[in-house]
């Protein structure tokens, strides 16, 4: 297996509070491997170091065997490493199939001043149609042409795991996708995630509070605590270690996916 | 000796740069106070202090009233009741608008205000009549504790309020529940609710003692100013935004020390430039323009290097998800066969208005004609920067005057054909918008309105008294002549109608090239990056290259549409046509009309062109068979002044309808005939189906 | 007791703008019950908070709290009647830090003198929000934000508590904490209205659920006989969609 991505060491700091120390994880192609942690634990920390929406204080992010420390955030996107938030982000004054098609264009097009200027900077038909594929695969090609105010929460989180899907990443990051979804929707949203990635064959690095998901869907985990990372390994022996029990899932019963 | 010299100087300039920099700290305070408790960066403060120092000024000197009672009227009963009224009518309806709304309404008050209170009190600014302050004597009377420098009593007076303000206010925000209750309203007015408290009664009283404290400050500034014009307080306002920046829009004392700061650092900067510029002659032509211009360079500077800003966020509503979602355009929404009559009507429109100013109109007509359709060209500039991106840029008005001056320094020294010059300094415009975009890119609302309008204002005390821009003292004679191009066997000079012609040709190109932009990949990355910039650039858009492109394409527009307004009036006419106060009504046209749509900018220009010589001057009346130009009802010209009464109503059906009020027009207009096409649509469709 | 109820919804329709949500909901609850709000993905249960919190008018029908009409009254007059809200997702003043939050509340349903006493409770309930009380609240993690807006409500122990998304974000650890106060507030005789993705967790603290489907009221019922309904009801809308 050949690592799409290996973090080494890397820290943060917020004024004082220690967010992440020494945090080395490696993912590799297709895999797909979850990172939880108690709140504070400084999981949505550790993605924002990724993508470069933080800068770590130190330590380096090597994605497809490149290092990529000193990109820029859209650079590393177009690198190849989607994610979505845990605080929803979604563009104000847009449709559902408008906000995927600006990702389907910003991935496919140059961008060019001149191609905007003669018209070819427009949607053309295929774009549109693989857009809505995608939301077919998410069960939102009935709300296409809703204005993204419109809708409740659980359906934001699929709009914005679809938005992701459009760049066609390697890796994907997934910040608590399952928040705000039911039982059944979570489960058709990780049945969903498996069918494209057997499709495409990116990895997902999952962050989720949701137990039974991520025992269902990963195949390995890291674990937060305070920043640093206190367990690693195969799903199911990870969670049935002690100090995981101890710092994460209290008295949860993890049944076995 | 020499040592000792230094020192004395060096403590009189401070001592000097006192009562200027409390000045600035009394406006600055002013701005945090607005700021911190309803969320407005009151551009309108120096209107509302204007009022009160009036009013007290009417009070004492033509009424004759005592100091205490004058004082009461102006500062605690006419400044709440103003406050107030702002807050029903107008505020309480945008607390959950955008950065963008807010500021474009409080641009507008601060014409509107000063206006409609000299309609309403009859109120004549007299050249030289001095205001009195509000301690007896408070000019002639001088305390000079250090031997270095006099301080009269009434800038005793401004330093102890000011420094008594800091403290009080501080205490307020510090130590009251109402403090955190008016900030929780900024941010939240429904949370603030949730937790029992009522959001409107917060807002009101935030309003009513914010504009006590404009007044207040109105009151004690007077005494500075020779003759009480509102011009002056506007200027001083914005000489003052460096303190409020200081401040970072939150901080009081923040705001109290930048303003002092500020006072302190121009009387330093005055005290040694001279000397320095005896030493070394090439500071020589700095002296005389840098010096009326610190301040701005002082807020450019502190916005671009200073991280704090740059960090600080607007933080927005968490449960704005209760509001149903603004309501799309008009056009998006629009039936085809609705779209295809609007098209008809328009090219209908289009067409007639056409052949009347071709054939029918006068020399006067096709001047307006063609004023209307150059403003449309640089009102499009707007829309491709505030519609499309979401940024409010002030300096629009310097990137158009780039291409008039272009043009003009162009022709004349090189005799080049006016219309390459156009192109060129437009280009030139462009470069100017990419370089200024740079530094400010982070900045997100209403600090960028801030540094660009400090740009505006550097450019207007600066750049244009160069003379390879402004030309200098020989066009305080010839003026800033512009010819207008002639191409081959056109010569537009000639013929005001090719003129119009040509104008119309390239309002149609950048109109299309503006659409093109919008639909583009362009155009809709400006649109992500709009609402969340994080989201943004997680699928790959480059925040700063969206928004340098955005900053160049409307200055290039703007520099072009400049072009063309100096050739149509034959000179570049910067005062009149570009300073930063034209270019801030430019904004506010465009904005309360629609600044999303290419039709809105172009009403804008009719509407500005139109409005005062039709409607004003009564001309509209002379299309009636009875009427000419010579029996005009007494009424005719109505005073410009009223015009500022529509524009107090027009902001407050704006405040109701952000999106634009022809926008809202076109909505309401056309919805019934929208919602029949589509149930007809439904009907049929439902019809086979029933059949089969 | 049970005779005028705490709240009460009677045949409310609710609008966003053009869009509807709610056709005809009606639901009562009394002083003392645990109501489950449950439905699937844009059922309406946001809305139905909303509503009996005063943030979203009812655009027909009536809300009574207490037996006094309240339909259209300002959001304030609510919690006035001692109805606490925590909405979904972050809600908490970004700006302020995570002490002024918690202040501002307790100042007006707890009293000033009370506020210290509170603040410590909140503190104790969420040792983090004790450690990080001079952070900005907009700089807290997600879960840290979601405790601060459960800290709020949970402390001020109101008549009506009203918590949607509740333990959205939070990891087990703390969801059982969360839970283990609820049940202590429901016992000395707060009543509840909980909207939670973990139907199990709900079923187990409320005595009541009602079932939301597509804006309308499905089902309602003790939640003894809820667990098969609930099952039932989301296959058949699971599979249809
Ligand atoms: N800008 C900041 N300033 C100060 N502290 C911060 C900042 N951002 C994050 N923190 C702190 O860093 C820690 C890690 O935050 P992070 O958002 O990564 O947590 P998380 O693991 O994602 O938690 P959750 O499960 O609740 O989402 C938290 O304690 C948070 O309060
Ligand atoms: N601000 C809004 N404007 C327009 N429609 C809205 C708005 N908020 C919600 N809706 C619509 O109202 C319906 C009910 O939404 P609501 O948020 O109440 O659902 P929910 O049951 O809470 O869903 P979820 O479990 O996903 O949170 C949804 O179809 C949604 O699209
Ligand atoms: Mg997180
Ligand atoms: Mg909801």
């Amino acid at each position: 297996m050949t690592a799409v991505l290996e973090s080494e060491v890397i820290t943060k700091t917020f004024s004082g509070i220690q967010a992440l120390s020494d945090v080395s994880i490696r993912v590799d192609a297709g895999e797909r491997v979850g990172l939880i942690g108690p709140n504070g634990a400084g999981k949505t920390t550790f993605f924002n170091c990724l993508l470069g929406i933080l800068a770590p204080d130190s330590g380096t992010v090597q994605f497809q065997g490149r290092d990529i420390s000193s990109y820029p955030v859209h650079k590393r996107a177009r690198a190849g490493i989607g994610r979505t938030f845990q605080r929803i982000e979604l563009f104000s004054d847009t449709s559902v199939r408008e906000h995927l098609l600006i990702a389907e264009r910003v991935h496919n097009g140059t961008g060019a001043f001149w191609k905007d200027l003669i018209g070819l900077g427009r949607p053309r038909r295929d774009e549109i149609d693989r857009c809505d594929d995608v939301l077919d695969l998410l069960g939102l090609l009935d709300l296409a042409d809703e204005p993204i105010e419109a809708l409740s929460l659980g359906q934001g989180r699929l709009v914005e795991v679809g938005r992701a899907l459009m760049t066609e990443p390697t890796l994907l990051l997934l910040d608590e996708p399952s928040s705000g979804l039911d039982r059944d929707e979570t489960t058709a949203l990780a049945t969903t995630l498996r069918a494209v990635q057997a499709e495409k064959g990116f990895a997902i690095l999952l962050v989720e509070h949701d137990v039974e998901l991520v025992a269902d869907f990963t195949e390995r985990l890291y674990v937060l605590d305070f920043g640093s990372l206190i367990a690693e390994g195969p799903t199911a022996s990870t969670l049935a270690m002690p100090a995981v029990r101890h710092a994460y899932l209290g008295n949860l019963e993890v049944s076995d996916g | 000796m020499t040592l000792a010299l230094i020192g004395e100087d060096f403590v009189r300039a401070l001592l000097q740069g006192t009562p200027p920099g409390t000045v600035y700290a009394l406006i600055g305070l002013g701005f945090v106070l607005t700021y911190k408790t309803s969320g407005v960066f009151n551009l309108a403060f120096g209107a509302q202090a204007y009022i009160s120092a009036a009013m007290f000024f009417k009070a004492r000197q033509e009424w004759g009233w005592g100091i205490v009672p004058a004082v009461v009227l102006s500062v605690f009963v006419i400044a709440p009741a103003i406050g107030l009224t702002l807050e029903r009518l107008i505020f309480r309806n945008l607390r959950t608008a955008s950065a963008v709304s807010k500021l474009v309404i409080a641009i507008g008050l601060s014409v509107a205000l000063p206006a409609l209170f000299e309609l309403i009190a009859d109120y004549k600014p007299v050249a030289g009549r001095t205001p009195t302050g509000i301690v007896p004597d408070g000019s002639s009377v001088f305390y000079d504790p250090t031997g270095v420098y006099p301080f009269s009593r009434d800038e005793l007076a401004q330093i102890i309020v000011a420094g008594v303000g800091v403290i009080l206010l501080g205490a307020m925000f510090r130590f009251t529940s109402m403090g955190l209750a008016m900030r929780g309203v900024v941010e939240s007015p429904r949370m603030t609710e949730l937790a029992g408290i009522p959001a409107d009664r917060v807002s009101a009283l935030a309003w009513a003692i914010s504009s006590i404290f404009a007044g207040m400050a109105g009151v004690l500034i007077a005494p500075r100013l020779n003759t009480l014009i509102s011009n002056d307080f506007f200027t001083l306002m914005v000489l003052a935004m460096a303190a409020a920046a200081v401040g970072r829009l939150v901080s009081l004392p923040g705001a109290f020390f930048g303003g002092m700061g500020l006072g302190w650092f121009i009387a330093v900067f005055n005290t040694y430039l001279p000397r320095w510029a005896d030493d070394h002659t090439w500071l020589e032509p700095f002296k005389d323009n840098l010096t009326p211009s610190l301040p701005f360079v002082v807020l450019f500077g502190i916005l671009v290097f200073w991280p704090a800003i740059r960090r600080a966020v607007d933080a927005a509503d968490p449960l704005s998800g209760v509001d149903p979602p603004p309501p799309a355009l008009a056009a998006t929404t629009r039936h085809p066969l609705l779209t295809l009559q609007t098209r008809i009507f328009g090219v209908c429109f289009l067409g007639l208005v056409g052949w009347l100013g071709f054939t029918q109109a006068d020399v006067r007509w096709i001047a307006l004609l063609s004023t209307a359709t150059v403003l449309s060209i640089i009102y499009l500039s707007i829309t491709v920067i505030t519609g499309f991106a979401g940024q409010i840029s002030l300096c629009q008005g310097a990137f158009a005057a780039i291409g008039a001056f272009t043009v003009f320094q162009l022709v004349d020294r090189y005799d080049m054909s006016a219309l390459t010059a156009a192109l060129i300094g437009a280009a030139i415009a462009a470069v100017v918008g990419a370089i200024v975009a740079l530094p400010v890119l982070k900045l997100g609302g209403v600090w960028l309105a801030i540094a660009t309008l400090a740009f505006a204002f550097f450019f207007d005390a600066v750049i244009v008294k160069f003379s390879w821009v402004g030309g200098g003292e020989s066009a305080l004679f010839s003026g800033t002549q512009v010819p207008r191009p002639v191409i081959g066997p056109f010569d537009f000079g000639e013929s005001d109608r090719a003129f119009l012609a040509l104008a119309v040709i390239v309002l149609v190109i950048v109109s299309v090239a503006v659409i093109q932009l919008r639909e583009g990949t362009i155009g809709q990355s400006l649109r992500a990056l709009r609402s969340s910039e994080v989201a943004a650039e997680s699928i790959g858009i480059s925040p700063a290259r969206a928004r340098i492109v955005a900053f160049a394409v409307s200055a290039f527009i703007a520099g072009l549409g400049g072009a063309f307004l100096a050739m149509l009036e034959g000179d570049v006419n910067y005062p009149k046509n570009f300073s930063p106060v034209a270019a801030m009504f430019w904004l506010v046209l465009v904005v309360s009309l629609s600044a999303r749509t290419v039709e809105g900018a172009i009403q804008a220009g009719a509407a500005f062109a139109l409005f005062s010589p039709v409607i004003l001057e009564g001309s509209f009346l002379e299309w009636l068979p009875y009427f000419n130009e010579d029996n005009l009802p007494g009424i005719f010209p109505i005073s410009a002044k009223w015009r500022f009464v529509l524009f107090g109503l027009t902001a407050i059906q704006f405040a109701r309808h952000p999106e634009g009020m022809l926008e809202f027009g076109k909505r309401r207009a056309t919805q019934k005939r929208n919602d029949r096409y589509y149930a007809r649509d439904a009907e049929r469709a439902a019809a086979p189906e029933a059949a089969t | 007791m049970a005779d005028t109820p705490l709240l009460e919804l009677e045949d409310v329709t609710a609008e966003y703008g053009p869009f509807r949500a709610l056709f005809g909901v009606s639901l009562t609850i009394h002083p003392g019950d645990a109501m489950a709000l449950l439905g699937s993905n844009g059922a309406g249960k946001t809305t139905v908070a909303r509503v009996a919190s005063g943030l979203v008018d009812a655009a027909t029908g009536a809300v009574r709290v207490d037996g006094v009409t309240m339909t259209r009254e300002p959001t304030y007059r609510f919690a006035q009647a001692g109805i606490a809200h925590a909405p979904e997702g972050r809600s908490v003043f970004a700006t302020f830090t995570v002490e002024e939050n918690l202040v501002l509340y307790f100042r007006r349903s707890l009293g000033r003198k009370n506020v210290p006493a509170a603040l410590d409770e909140a503190y104790t309930l969420f040792p983090r929000l004790g450690e990080r009380r001079r952070q900005v609240a907009g700089t807290l993690s997600g879960g840290e934000q979601r405790m601060l807006s459960l800290a709020r409500v949970l402390v001020e122990k109101p008549r009506l508590l009203i918590a949607d998304e509740l333990s959205l974000g939070l990891a087990p650890i703390i969801v059982d904490e969360v839970y283990e106060t609820l049940t202590s507030i429901r016992s000395s005789g707060a009543a509840l209205l909980i909207v939670e993705q973990h139907v199990q967790h709900a079923l187990e603290l409320c005595d009541h659920v009602a079932l939301l489907d597509h804006g309308t009221i499905a089902w309602t019922g003790p939640s003894a006989e809820a667990a098969d309904v609930v099952v039932d009801h989301l296959f058949e809308t699971g599979s249809s969609s």
